[in-house]
């Protein structure tokens, strides 16, 4: 009994550290508990609306690229989002000109296997975190994550 | 005659002072339960802190912990919850709070999905020779912590074992037919490229993954019998490998994703139509 | 009669025995049993109870630090400023107030706050200088000349706040135009230069691999491969430049995000150079 009371003492103590008031900082309703596992798969995103002249080559091409290649191929970026989204949103971002550019300086960082965990940010398990935002050479639009921080919530 | 009655008037007076010291508290108690009882959790926790804090003799050292973590776990806030049912564990006055208490550690911890603390206090329950007749109940959180780690098939067994829950039983059954195996899934597309995924109901990305396959392992070989040694390599590296590779991965995340599919169907089920007790 | 008088006198005591949760003393008592277990929304609950009974600056310090503890900074502001100026506790809550507008980055507020400090004479006007100075490092601001900089510092502080200074006012910064010239002249000695080591050598090997193909299969008159490899080959080596200026440009942002969270780590390490105090002890 005296021990199981000491285990209780010494998970009280950890508790302690990791629950503190802080839970109660704000003012909480009751909230449904969620049985259900979140997904951990990147759902790709089809799309063909056209909304610009652009649109009517680059996202036929695109789509076709996920749907025959992309889709078939397996998961093999390491990164989030991967390069074909990487090239889409850097030329709907800037112009084909420098999307283009943006494609081939990733698709490099995208060969290169080394110091990744010590470069970028975790999204979910499997990708690391290389958002188009870092690269339009707007200074503005640079948001820093240090290496290693988690992006998406893993429940 | 006198002093007797002055006496016994004292004792009166004396006694119904500490009844009213207890009545107080006993009111501050019912007031914080009412707060719980119209699920105004914040509240009643507040309400919960201040009686215990004015509660020097901790009469309501059991209940009043175990109120505050209940509010907690009503809010999903897991980690508080647990801290709180420990603290009624420390204050539990005979063996049934202590089993009231574990069981509700248990089944936060359930909730939590950390799973393997809660089968640690599960077990040692069903060991505890005092809780023999309550082995029905350990046995049906037993279950519950199957279902939130995932092992459906021991799940199903402890359900139907006396016939402990059926609908709970057939349902876990159900869902153990239904998963895809992941290993056949994967291996079988090993063997042939596409399998895995007509296996999954991916009829389409499977055909598409065959003929790729198909391509570069044709365009692979006859590079390699016409001695053009360097296309060869390239096809089979850049292209046919790329695609077999993709092939068996694509076949094990198709069965992981369906099976997700599967399981989160049921534990909806059960979080929204089962009728019976739940975490 | 004599048994009665007994009877009421005791009644009256033992009675007293029974918690009445609601009196302003035990109100009190709660709230300060709830602000020392860090329990501060709770804790400020009750002390706004408790000055429905009774006007008293402490409690409503007590109120406007508790926001402050939980990063509240605007709601500590209000309460910090209801205090009057005959409190015993006005000049600590002008000091606490430095430190949220600090935390809010009204730096303004923050100088005029410094000057106001300086006209009550205040005990902590040096503290006050301190945060002056710090703040400095974070805005845009001209800043003052070193020595002026250096001067409300003690020895222990100032080599580390110097330091601050320097990186401030001469920041490690990576050129872009630089990088891209680097990596136009050599593939990948802009990455280099910027430090991402791997990324380099891995543009110059791709670089030099397509070239290479390009041209052996130029070499070979195989035109269309040539083609397709110069293409991909240019492809990479002006990429490879963008990058370069998009690394540099990275760095530099990421220098003064590691500044920011140096001299933030260092005030909230020194608690904002507020003397200590505890009301929980």
């Amino acid at each position: 009994m005296i021990i199981n009371k000491l285990k209780l003492l010494l998970l009280i103590f950890l508790f302690s550290i990791i629950a503190h008031s802080q839970t109660d900082w704000v003012r909480w309703e009751k909230s449904d508990p969620d049985y259900k596992i979140p997904s951990e798969t990147i759902k790709r995103q089809y799309d063909l609306s056209i909304q610009s002249i652009g649109d009517v080559v680059l996202k036929p091409v695109i789509n076709a690229y996920w749907f025959f290649i992309s889709d078939v191929d397996g998961d093999n970026c390491p990164f989030y989002p991967s390069c074909s989204s990487f090239l889409f949103t850097s030329i709907k971002q800037t112009n084909i000109f420098q999307g283009t550019l943006m494609f081939f300086d990733r698709f490099t960082r995208d060969t290169n296997i080394f110091e990744r965990s010590s470069h970028y940010p975790f999204y979910g398990k499997h990708h690391f975190y290389d958002p188009v935002y870092l690269y339009t050479l707007d200074e503005d639009l640079i948001k820093i994550i240090p290496a290693g921080t988690q992006v998406k919530k893993i429940k | 005659m006198i002093s007797v009655n002055r006496k016994i008037f004292v004792i009166l007076i004396v006694l119904s002072g500490y009844c009213s010291a207890q009545n107080s508290l006993k009111d501050q108690f019912d007031f914080a339960k009412s707060l719980f009882d119209q699920e105004k959790y914040f509240d009643a926790i507040t309400e919960f802190k201040r009686l215990l804090f004015f509660d020097k003799e901790n009469l309501y050292g059991f209940d009043a912990n175990l109120m505050i973590g209940l509010s907690y776990k009503a809010g999903a806030k897991y980690n508080d919850a647990l801290k709180y049912f420990s603290l009624s564990e420390m204050h539990t006055k005979n063996d049934e709070q202590f089993f009231n208490a574990s069981i509700l550690s248990a089944r936060t911890n359930i909730l939590r999905r950390t799973t393997l603390q809660s089968e640690k206090i599960l077990n040692s329950l069903l060991a505890n020779s005092k809780y023999d007749n309550r082995k029905k109940e350990i046995k049906y959180w037993l279950g519950w912590n199957y279902i939130f780690s995932n092992q459906w098939e021991e799940a199903s067994e402890i359900f139907s074992e006396e016939n402990l829950d059926t609908t709970l039983a057939d349902i876990c059954k159900s869902v153990v037919d239904d998963l895809y195996n992941e290993n056949f899934a994967k291996y079988s597309s090993y063997i042939f490229p596409g399998f895995g995924q007509f296996y999954t109901g991916e009829y389409l990305n499977g055909l598409i993954s065959l003929g790729w396959n198909v391509l570069f392992g044709y365009l692979t070989i006859n590079s390699f019998a016409e001695e053009r040694v360097f296309d060869g390599i390239m096809i089979a590296n850049f292209l046919w490998l790329r695609f077999y590779g993709g092939n068996t991965r694509n076949a094990e995340k198709f069965a992981k994703e369906k099976n997700l599919i599967v399981t989160n169907n049921a534990l909806d089920w059960l979080q929204y139509n089962f009728k019976g007790s739940k975490p | 009669m004599k048994i009665f008088i007994i009877q009421i006198i005791i009644s009256t005591v033992v009675l007293a025995q029974s918690v009445d949760f609601n009196s302003p003393e035990n109100i009190k008592l709660f709230a300060d049993y709830l602000f020392c277990d860090h329990d501060y929304l709770r804790a400020i609950d009750e002390y706004e109870k408790y000055l429905n009974f009774f006007d008293n600056d402490t409690i409503r310090f007590k109120i406007a630090l508790a926001f402050s503890l939980m990063d509240e900074h605007t709601n500590a502001l209000k309460n910090f400023n209801k205090l009057s100026e005959a409190s015993q506790l006005y000049q600590l809550s002008q000091i606490e107030e430095l430190k949220s507008f600090f935390k809010l980055k009204l730096f303004p507020q923050l100088s005029s706050k410094v000057s106001e400090i300086h006209n009550l004479k205040s005990e902590y006007s040096l503290s006050a200088d301190k945060i002056l100075s710090i703040s400095y490092l974070l805005n845009n601001y001209s800043i003052p000349a070193e020595k002026l900089f250096l001067a409300p510092f003690n020895d222990q502080e100032k080599p580390i706040v110097q330091n601050f200074y320097l990186r401030k006012t001469n920041p490690d910064y990576k050129s872009e135009i630089l990088a891209g010239v680097y990596s136009a002249i050599i593939p990948g000695l802009g990455k280099i230069y910027t430090e991402n080591y791997s990324d380099g050598i891995t543009a110059f090997l791709i670089t030099g691999i397509f070239s290479y193909l390009a041209y052996t299969n130029f070499e070979h008159r195989h035109l269309t491969r040539a083609w397709i490899f110069t293409v991909a080959g240019a492809g990479f080596y002006a990429g490879n430049i963008y990058g370069s200026v998009a690394s540099a440009q990275i760095f530099n942002v990421k220098i003064n995000f590691d500044f920011i969270n140096d001299v933030n780590s260092f005030i909230e390490a020194k608690n904002y150079f507020i003397p200590e105090y505890d009301f929980c002890k």
